[in-house]
């Protein structure tokens, strides 16, 4: 086992490598000036001192290098857009936030979705299975900026049970967790209830019912932990997109995340923000591949690592 | 949605959302705050608990004033520092009041500027001095700062040697006399130099903060300090602002806000859902439908038009093959039916625009278009006169050019910095219109801003569409935009006698001068050259609940928040 966790990060750590070369040249290959945003012509001695500032100025290949260096010493520089602001900084600041409001959409989608999953898939074809259905088409299908925009009117402006944005009470955190919600919870039942149909027709399951045990105890014990194996893959999935922030949801409730840096920096070419969200969401997501090839060793007895036994 | 966000981005300076105002309103005579005269607001209703909602569109970039260009650090700069002057509001028109600067005086010559500083302290208690403002304007021309607006600085002595000679910055004629004595010396005499100090490039810094905090100078709060009516206690990126109010301000007796919250909120559903929950006690908009709806209740909503100060238009690359002749410029410059244009992509909302200057720009109380006409209409008359259309101009060009004289064997490259609905809708109303009255082949090239932006500066486009908002109420703010040492907008254009002109202009005091000499300019950009296509003036349209009161309702600049209250809450 400790033979295979120390290839893992070796192969880790070259996929990383892979992708930050790899975004580093095609960021820098995008036409367009970082300098656009600021809308003015500049003087040319001004633009001269700010791409000095930013090593702009050097060839392609040497900003690579001493970008490289940088990110050893995991410095990943300052934001070209806004002016003195670290992208390390901001990445550490914005990122639990998405992280809190996506983690909680996540538990609780992912729970309500499970059950809602198990529930149509044991009532096959009959009304609650119809019912989920039409509720995980409408989940996946309405356009996210429209959900907001309804439930901003039916909770905050019809009723008034809710603000309508902001950030900063727990009060706040209610209407992106419903709306981030309902997206998990249509995406879960969905696989939760084929999974599980599947798993329903194995032959153990016939013999589990041959051998008499009780309905609940063939649910609880044999078809549920073999159900899941696709819930927990994309589970891991979308934890690491918690972190990338969501960024309609977030603009459209004022939620400092970071899924503001994720889209506006490429329009902007705000080099050191693209790649310093890039970076992290790299990592993010080689290290999560990594706890889920672990965590199916742990739940699917037909995955062994290689010497592992 | 999203559409809003790009639209902004392209168009730049479009909506000044909660930092701008002007216009008549009709509605709106509350008194104006800050003046010397107004005692501590009297007048105004009081009683109810002084608080004020409002937005921004997007998180402003940087509250160092060295390093800002963008619309919505400007709405902040403005309540949080101080300058000379101040803009102030008296019966719909502004005045320069005193800021930092209680009284000033200028040299016969008309070049040197003597400010005497009055008492105003810093938000840590420091005292404002001369040496502040020396250290920020030569911190601001230092090509190391990365100034975005140092142009600003132009009418100062020694700002060219240091901009194109690469001078020490140190030379730069701004001289501290004493402690609050600040002279600064103009290298021509400009008549508006005043109100080019109410920008925020000439406000102070404190050096002692500026090297303690480096370059996280002005990136939060607690790394920026401020001399203004308010300070800003609460910055959280992309969420909000808070601002309070600063009780070592000079004129604080004058403030009557104590706080104000700013909303980031960049999708206008979202606003008009906190406008209706009563979470913002302000909004803007230009979509038919939220403006009838607001129209419709005008006891909960004080209406507001205001035209901007911030024009369309189209420009055209001098250095083409085509569109290096004046008569083809012309062509297309004539054959655009702006009312047309501002029905079928702007629902009406704004003002169809026939001069390089707009219609809010005036010299002294002379409104420049009503002065200069509407020169474009003008030239389209004297062509229909002449039993002529644009396309005669065109195949008349063509000719000259040696090109034949079938305009459909031409296909011009129309260039759109956006590529959401609104600007295909607009790619597509243009390629049609000037395919039909000028029988060319048009294509629209669609590219998000930073791309655009490229192929405008490195010439490499034929026509092309932007916005631009004046800054200040002197038509050499919009006119030096085609001297040919600018280069904000690259049409490669170049003419002596304009540019000797508007240089000249700058200087004389005599107001019916200035004003022939500026429209003897707009002649040659227009007229006789046609470098440019001016479209049309944005409208801005603000709501504000009644129990607010005092807001700017100036086109140029904001009065910002100092003359507000919200003393009449329930």
């Amino acid at each position: 086992m400790a033979k295979y966790i120390v290839k893992r990060v070796l192969a880790m750590l070259l996929t990383l490598f892979v992708v930050v070369s790899l975004t580093f040249f095609l960021v820098h290959a995008i036409p367009g000036d970082p300098l656009a945003s600021m809308a003015k012509a500049l003087p040319q001695q001004t633009r001269e001192a700010y791409y000095a500032r930013y090593g702009l100025d050097k060839p392609v290949f040497e900003q690579y290098v001493l970008y490289m260096k940088n990110l050893l010493r995991l410095d990943l520089g300052s934001s070209l857009k806004f002016a003195g602001r670290s992208v390390g900084g901001t990445i550490a600041s914005t990122a639990p936030i998405s992280g809190l409001v996506g983690g909680i959409a996540l538990l609780i989608g992912t729970a309500v979705g499970v059950l809602l999953g198990i529930l149509a898939a044991l009532n096959k074809g009959k009304w609650p299975d119809q019912v989920i259905r039409v509720v995980a088409i409408l989940g996946t299908t309405i356009p996210v900026f429209v959900l907001i925009s309804l439930f901003q009117l039916f909770f905050a402006v019809k009723m008034g049970w809710l603000p309508s944005s902001g950030w900063g009470k727990p009060i706040h955190l209610v209407m992106p967790v419903m709306v981030m919600c309902i997206g998990t919870i249509a995406t879960y039942s969905r696989y939760v209830r084929t999974s599980m149909l599947e798993t329903l027709d194995q032959d153990y399951v016939l013999t589990a019912r041959a051998k008499g045990l009780s309905e609940f105890k063939i649910v609880t014990r044999h078809v549920l932990r073999n159900s899941l194996m696709p819930a927990v893959t994309i589970f891991v999935s979308s934890m690491v997109g918690i972190f990338t922030g969501a960024f309609i949801t977030e603009q459209m409730f004022s939620i400092p995340g970071i899924g503001f840096y994720y889209i506006t920096s490429i329009n902007q070419r705000d080099y050191t923000m693209v790649m310093g969200t890039t970076v992290f969401y790299a990592v993010l997501f080689i290290v999560m591949q990594m706890v889920l090839d672990i965590i199916y060793t742990l739940i699917d007895p037909r995955i062994r690592v290689a010497g592992g036994k | 949605m999203r559409k809003t966000l790009s639209f902004l981005l392209a168009l730049v300076m479009l909506l000044s959302l909660a930092a701008c105002g002007g216009g008549n309103t009709p509605n709106n005579n509350a008194p104006q705050g800050g003046s010397q005269d107004n005692n501590n607001g009297s007048n105004q209703p009081s009683g109810g608990a002084q608080y004020y909602n409002t937005y921004l569109g997007t998180d402003p970039t940087s509250m160092d004033i060295s390093r800002i260009s963008d619309t919505y650090s400007t709405a902040i700069v403005t309540n949080v520092m101080e300058g000379l002057v101040r803009l102030g509001e008296e019966n719909g028109d502004y005045v320069m009041m005193p800021g930092d600067a209680q009284t000033w005086d200028l040299s016969d010559d008309g070049t040197v500027w003597t400010f005497h500083l009055g008492d105003n302290k810093w938000s840590d208690g420091e005292p404002v001095t001369a040496e502040q403002y020396v250290y920020s304007l030569k911190r601001s021309i230092d090509p190391e700062t990365g100034c975005p607006n140092d142009n600003f600085l132009s009418p100062i002595k020694g700002y060219n040697e240091i901009r194109n000679n690469g001078a020490d910055p140190d030379t730069l004629a701004v001289e501290a006399l004493d402690e609050k004595t600040l002279q600064i010396t103009l290298a021509y005499p400009m008549a508006s130099f005043l109100e080019m100090c109410s920008n925020s490039i000439y406000f102070p810094l404190r050096q002692d903060k500026i090297e303690e905090y480096g370059e996280k100078y002005g990136t939060e709060p607690e790394y920026t300090i401020f001399n203004g009516p308010y300070a800003m206690t609460e910055w959280v990126h992309n969420s909000s602002i808070t601002l309070t109010k600063n009780p070592h301000y000079w004129d604080a007796a004058n403030v009557q806000i104590e706080t104000v919250h700013y909303s980031i909120l960049g999708d206008s559903s979202t606003v008009y859902n906190a406008y209706d929950t009563g979470d913002l006690d302000y909004v803007s908009t230009s979509e038919a439908e939220w403006m009838d709806k607001y129209l419709s209740d005008p006891d909960n909503n004080d209406y507001n038009q205001i035209p901007s100060q911030t024009l369309a238009y189209s420009f055209y690359n001098t250095k083409d093959e085509l569109f290096q002749n004046a008569n083809i410029r012309k062509a297309f410059t004539l054959a655009m039916d702006r009312a047309e244009l501002n029905e079928m992509c702007f629902s009406g909302a704004n003002i169809p625009t026939f001069g390089w200057i707009n219609t809010t720009i005036s010299v002294g109380s002379t409104n420049f278009r009503e002065y200069a006409g509407d020169t474009i209409q003008e030239m389209i008359d004297e062509l229909t006169a002449q039993g002529k259309t644009p396309k005669d101009l065109l195949i008349q060009g063509m000719e000259e050019l040696g090109l034949g004289s079938d305009p459909s064997t031409l296909t011009v490259t129309f260039s759109l910095a956006g590529t959401d609905d609104w600007f295909r809708t607009y790619g597509e109303y243009l390629q049609q219109s000037y395919q039909s009255t000028l029988g060319i082949n048009m294509e629209i090239s669609f590219n998000d801003w930073a791309i655009f932006y490229d192929d405008v500066q490195n010439g490499n486009y034929q026509i092309a569409y932007m916005a631009w908002g004046a800054y200040y109420n002197d038509p050499y703010d919009m006119l030096s935009l085609f001297h040919t040492n600018n280069d904000a907008i690259m049409t490669g254009w170049s003419n002596a006698e304009y540019d000797k002109l508007v240089t000249e202009a700058l200087g004389v005091q005599d107001e019916a001068k200035r004003i022939e000499m500026y429209k003897q300019a707009e002649d040659i950009l227009l007229r006789e050259e046609c470098a440019v296509c001016p479209v049309l003036t944005f409208v801005s349209n603000y709501f504000y609940r009644p129990y607010v009161t005092g807001y700017s309702t100036l086109t140029f600049g904001s009065t910002g928040l100092k003359g507000m209250s919200t003393g009449a809450r329930p």
